[in-house]
């Protein structure tokens, strides 16, 4: 009975989830808040959270708070602004006569546990830039790096992995 | 003198193709019937969408065409295919877990996007189609992030038949009680450019995206089956 309680406690957070990002799609694809639109949208959005939210069982999202939004916000703008200044270093690289660049793969470490954080931080890995997210192994994230500063893996994770991680850790606590 | 001679050849070629092209006149529209569609087709057939009314309900019957022959091409795909024997459960490797999560996070919402693609067919650029293909285009995704999970064959097919069931009803009714063609638009209009309104137009673009939708996930089911 217990565990029983415990599933449908998540189903209900699983279907609120799946349902609040496909409403905001369905607004954002939609631009209007014309009532046919709002119900044609809510009813799609019902449907389909209806019966796919299985899929989102084990994704491990964490409970809605104010802190985790606003933490979610100031990632978003760290993110934009380390994809910009990992541009101007790759532009420096192309462009300078002796190209300095020193590829190779790296391995760093992270201490993140659910499925949907792990992939948010390696897709930021790879929208940055010089860094591409190859595999994820358990904790362990094989990186391409562009110019490898350090092979050593605490090093490395202080480098690429921890200026994201330190907001995700926030948001994914 | 090659050289020559295929400069004047090439000259030759480029007079003959400007001699043509110059006694047609430009930004005049030759046919009728392109300037026909553009001026009534909006009071006629209720849709904001010229290509729609034009696709759905001026050349209806073409469409049909059309459907039957993805139709055709999927059971003829899935007849050559189905000679090889079925394996049971295929033994794959597990994606790696950036796709798999990816996957699992996207599927709902690129189902989404395809809805609204083919709901909107008659409002803005998109449609039956367009909407389908999309849809099939997640059942891709689930084929390559989760692998091992399978689409259920027969729902599959129920929902094919049916969006090609839907088209035919329609429009014979329309032929029986709404005039004088195929899917002549026998529902009421409604305002232009709001989502309810062009009629028939918005059920046979949902059905039609049902139908593309099923069948090329099917015809990608079959691929995979192959490989």
């Amino acid at each position: 009975m217990l565990k029983k309680n415990v599933e449908n406690k998540y189903w209900v957070k699983n279907f609120l989830y799946l349902f609040f990002f496909l409403i905001i799609i369905w607004l954002a694809l939609t631009s209007t808040f014309q009532w046919e639109e709002l119900i044609v949208g809510i009813l799609i959005s019902f449907l389909l959270a209806l019966f796919l939210n299985k899929n989102y069982l084990k994704l491990g999202f964490p409970p809605l708070s104010i802190k985790r939004i606003a933490v979610s916000i100031v990632y978003f703008i760290v993110l934009f602004f380390e994809i910009i200044k990992a541009n101007f270093d790759v532009a420096y690289r192309v462009i300078h006569p002796k190209m300095p660049i020193k590829p190779g793969i790296v391995v760093i470490k992270t201490g993140l546990k659910q499925d949907i954080a792990k992939m948010i931080l390696a897709n930021s890995i790879t929208l940055t830039p010089g860094t591409f997210t190859l595999d994820i192994i358990e904790d362990k994230l094989l990186i391409h790096w562009i110019n490898v500063k350090t092979e050593g893996l605490e090093e490395a994770t202080k480098i690429i992995g921890e200026r994201f991680e330190k907001y995700l850790k926030v948001i994914f606590a | 003198m090659r050289k020559i001679f295929s400069v004047i050849l090439l000259i030759i070629i480029c007079w003959g193709i400007i001699l043509s092209l110059y006694k047609i006149p430009f930004g005049i529209p030759k046919t009728k019937v392109g300037e026909y569609y553009l001026n009534k087709g909006k009071e006629e057939t209720g849709a904001a969408n010229i290509v729609t009314s034009v696709v759905l309900n001026y050349r209806g019957f073409d469409t049909l065409g059309e459907v039957t022959v993805l139709f055709i091409a999927a059971i003829g795909l899935g007849a050559v295919l189905a000679t090889l024997k079925k394996k049971g459960k295929r033994k794959v490797e597990q994606a790696s877990l950036i796709l798999y999560t990816g996957c699992r996070f996207l599927f709902p919402l690129i189902l989404l996007f395809g809805a609204y693609v083919f709901i909107h067919g008659h409002l803005t650029p998109g449609g039956g189609f367009q909407g389908g293909a999309i849809i099939a285009s997640a059942f891709v995704l689930v084929y390559l992030g989760c692998r091992g999970k399978r689409i259920n064959e027969v729902s599959s097919k129920t929902t094919e038949s049916l969006g090609g069931l839907i088209f035919i009803v329609i429009g014979l009714i329309g032929l029986a009680i709404g005039g004088h063609y195929f899917l002549s638009n026998f529902l009421p209009k409604g305002e232009l450019n709001t989502l309810f309104s062009a009629g028939i137009i918005p059920i046979i673009y949902i059905a039609i995206g049902f139908k593309v939708g099923s069948e090329l996930a099917g015809v990608i089911d079959n691929l995979f089956e192959e490989s």
